[in-house]
């Protein structure tokens, strides 16, 4: 019976990826603080980077071009080659 | 139906081997007890997607799955149902462990014995039996997984001790009477509307079964293999085909194909941001504005009860795009759709405009396009909200009653909205702007000009940048522009009621059209 139905979902099976490993300590680690621009995300990014720094944590600010939409590849380039850490502030 | 009692087996104690499973995963080939165990134990949970109690397990044990993985316990939801159903239900439930579907006859299940989903089984790295639950029974879990946690050597998380902490289960299909399993196994139990639900082919209403034959005709000779883009949030890949099949669902006709094709490229458009109206906890629907000679042709209805029920081109094209979203894109209420509340309008929502009864220059005219082309506008949009006016006998104070209906649009003191605020003006209010002469423009910038408050009183709850950086007497308008006032005319000839539909804001959404070919 299947056979004579057209599906609407896209069946194709993606593989899962894995989550990278969780660091065990951060001290000395590079961490990008990413802003997808929602409300109030950069104060709690204000905090992390004091935590952070306290922490010995290298840091940097990077932004979203609007929190609705996937980050550019560009982007996503630029997080992944340079950061061992990544936060991603959501909002509200 | 429940007849498992929530109950701890060691029966499979003793230096029992477990079964080989021959289950189907999301990955190629068979799922094997020796890849299960590899990281020291494994648990299987067997489930169905009907049965309540498994639907509790997965809930409570699926948080879970991922800590346990990392201490070297793999975790893996057996389902009775097929495996796109076991997806989305893992999916919906929160588990984070493996999805595996046992096909009819269920030969895992009845390897394993289980009359009851759930049945939770702890297998070692040895592939040996350790230990079985079944229904759901938290303190006997929380013991099984203290067992796995010594097998392992590592403290493993456990359920909360939260009511119900047992709870009997089903009866499992590898249990009943082979030709009932049969039966229940076919589609639907031989009923075909039944079985496009639990395949999940559906917006919650009954829909029709997309037949490759119904597909075909919907088609109409078009290569259903060209693909329009892929569709956020899960990025399936809008082929022509799977658009005719959603547009079936929807119970579209044929004849309106070329419409839902044209609305399919508009959604798709990257500057109307589906993705973003797609995973949002806003209430935003994605409107359809259809204009030009398409509307008489296909029966579309811009008359009496224009945004209401009644008319199978209106409810069924508008229901075919949401229903592309949905499954196509994956944006299901409850799974990637987070809409806290959403409203009807979600189902589907298409509107005619009445080009032939309005004073002014219709949509698409406005867009660009040529009064003789038919074009579908695609706006993301909130609920309607009706506008009851019997009394105005000016255009400024019709005007003025309609624009401040808008002043809760969005957020009571969200001023200014920079997205676009749809009016459905009703054909005796339009007459009244007819008779004194007036255009769209200066009804729009009257609109615009009419609704402002100052900054002061606008300073409570949710509100915006704007009002806060303005002194407290500044005068704030409702809209960031004229521009963000759209004017349609639809409705039925008697009855002063018009509406307004709010905007999905803060988005990026812009208005899109595409031509009907």
């Amino acid at each position: 019976m299947a056979a004579d139905y057209v599906s609407p979902f896209d069946e194709r099976v993606r593989a899962v990826e894995p989550l990278a490993p969780r660091p065990v300590s951060v001290p000395g680690r590079h961490a990008v603080l990413l802003d997808i621009r929602k409300n109030r995300g950069a104060e709690f990014l204000d905090r992390m980077e004091t935590l952070f720094q306290a922490a010995g944590v290298n840091t940097a600010r990077v932004t979203k071009e609007i929190f609705s939409k996937p980050a550019a590849l560009g982007l996503i380039d630029e997080i992944a080659s340079g950061a061992g850490l990544v936060v991603e502030a959501l909002a509200d | 139906m429940a007849d498992g009692s929530g109950s701890r087996s060691d029966s499979g104690r003793g230096g029992s081997t477990a079964p080989e499973l021959g289950v189907r995963g999301t990955g190629p080939g068979h799922i094997t007890m020796g890849g299960l165990t590899a990281g020291g134990g494994a648990l299987l949970v067997f489930v169905s997607e009907h049965c309540p109690t498994s639907a509790l397990a997965l809930r409570r044990l699926g948080p879970l799955c991922r800590a346990w993985a990392q201490a070297g316990l793999t975790a893996v939801a057996i389902f009775e149902d097929p495996l796109d159903v076991a997806i989305r239900t893992a999916r919906r439930l929160g588990w984070s462990g493996q999805v595996a579907t046992d096909d009819p006859p269920y030969p895992a299940s009845r390897a394993y014995r289980v009359a009851t989903v759930p049945t939770s089984v702890l297998v070692g790295r040895d592939g040996v039996l350790a230990g079985t639950v079944a229904g759901w029974d938290q303190p006997a879990l929380a013991a099984l997984l203290g067992e796995a946690g010594q097998m392992l050597g590592a403290g493993l998380a456990v359920p909360p001790a939260t009511e119900p902490l047992r709870k009997p289960g089903c009866s499992a299909k590898a249990a009943i009477d082979p030709d009932l399993v049969a039966a229940m196994s076919g589609p639907g139990g031989g009923d075909e509307p039944e079985e496009m639900f639990e395949r999940g082919w559906t917006d919650g209403l009954p829909v029709i079964p997309p037949t490759a034959e119904r597909v075909e005709a919907m088609l109409d000779g078009r290569d259903g293999g060209e693909s329009l883009g892929l569709v956020p949030p899960a990025m399936g890949e809008a082929t022509l085909a799977r658009v005719a099949a959603c547009a079936v669902l929807a119970g579209c006709r044929p004849a309106y194909f070329p419409v839902v094709a044209a609305a399919a490229r508009a959604v798709l458009d990257p500057a109307f941001n589906l993705h973003g109206q797609a995973v949002t906890t806003q209430p935003a629907g994605q409107l359809v504005v259809v204009n030009g000679p398409v509307r008489e042709a296909i029966g579309l209805n811009s008359g009496m009860g224009a945004l209401g029920p009644g008319f199978r081109a209106n409810l069924t094209i508008g229901r075919a795009v949401r229903l592309l979203v949905a499954l196509t894109g994956g944006a299901m209420p409850g799974a990637m759709d987070r809409a806290t509340l959403g409203h009807m309008g979600k189902l589907g929502f298409c509107v005619a405009e009445d080009e032939e009864g309005s004073p002014w220059e219709p949509l698409h005219v406005e867009r660009g396009f040529d009064a003789g082309q038919s074009v579908v506008t695609v706006i993301g949009s909130d609920a309607p909200l009706s506008i009851s006016d019997h009394r105005s006998r000016t255009p400024d104070d019709l005007a003025y009653v309609l624009a401040w209906a808008a002043a809760s649009a969005w957020s009571t003191n969200w001023w200014p909205l920079a997205e676009p605020s749809v009016f459905v003006i009703c054909p005796e209010h339009a007459q009244m702007f007819r008779d004194a002469g007036w255009t769209k423009q200066r009804l729009r910038q009257f609109m615009f000009e009419a609704v402002r408050k100052p900054a002061g009183l606008l300073r409570r709850g949710e509100t915006t940048p704007v009002v806060h950086a303005a002194a407290p007497g500044a005068l704030v308008p409702k809209w960031a522009s004229p521009e963000a006032i759209v004017l349609l005319v639809a409705g039925g000839e008697a009855g002063r009621y018009s509406a307004v539909l709010g905007p999905c804001t803060g988005m990026g959404s812009q208005i899109v059209s595409r031509e009907v070919t």
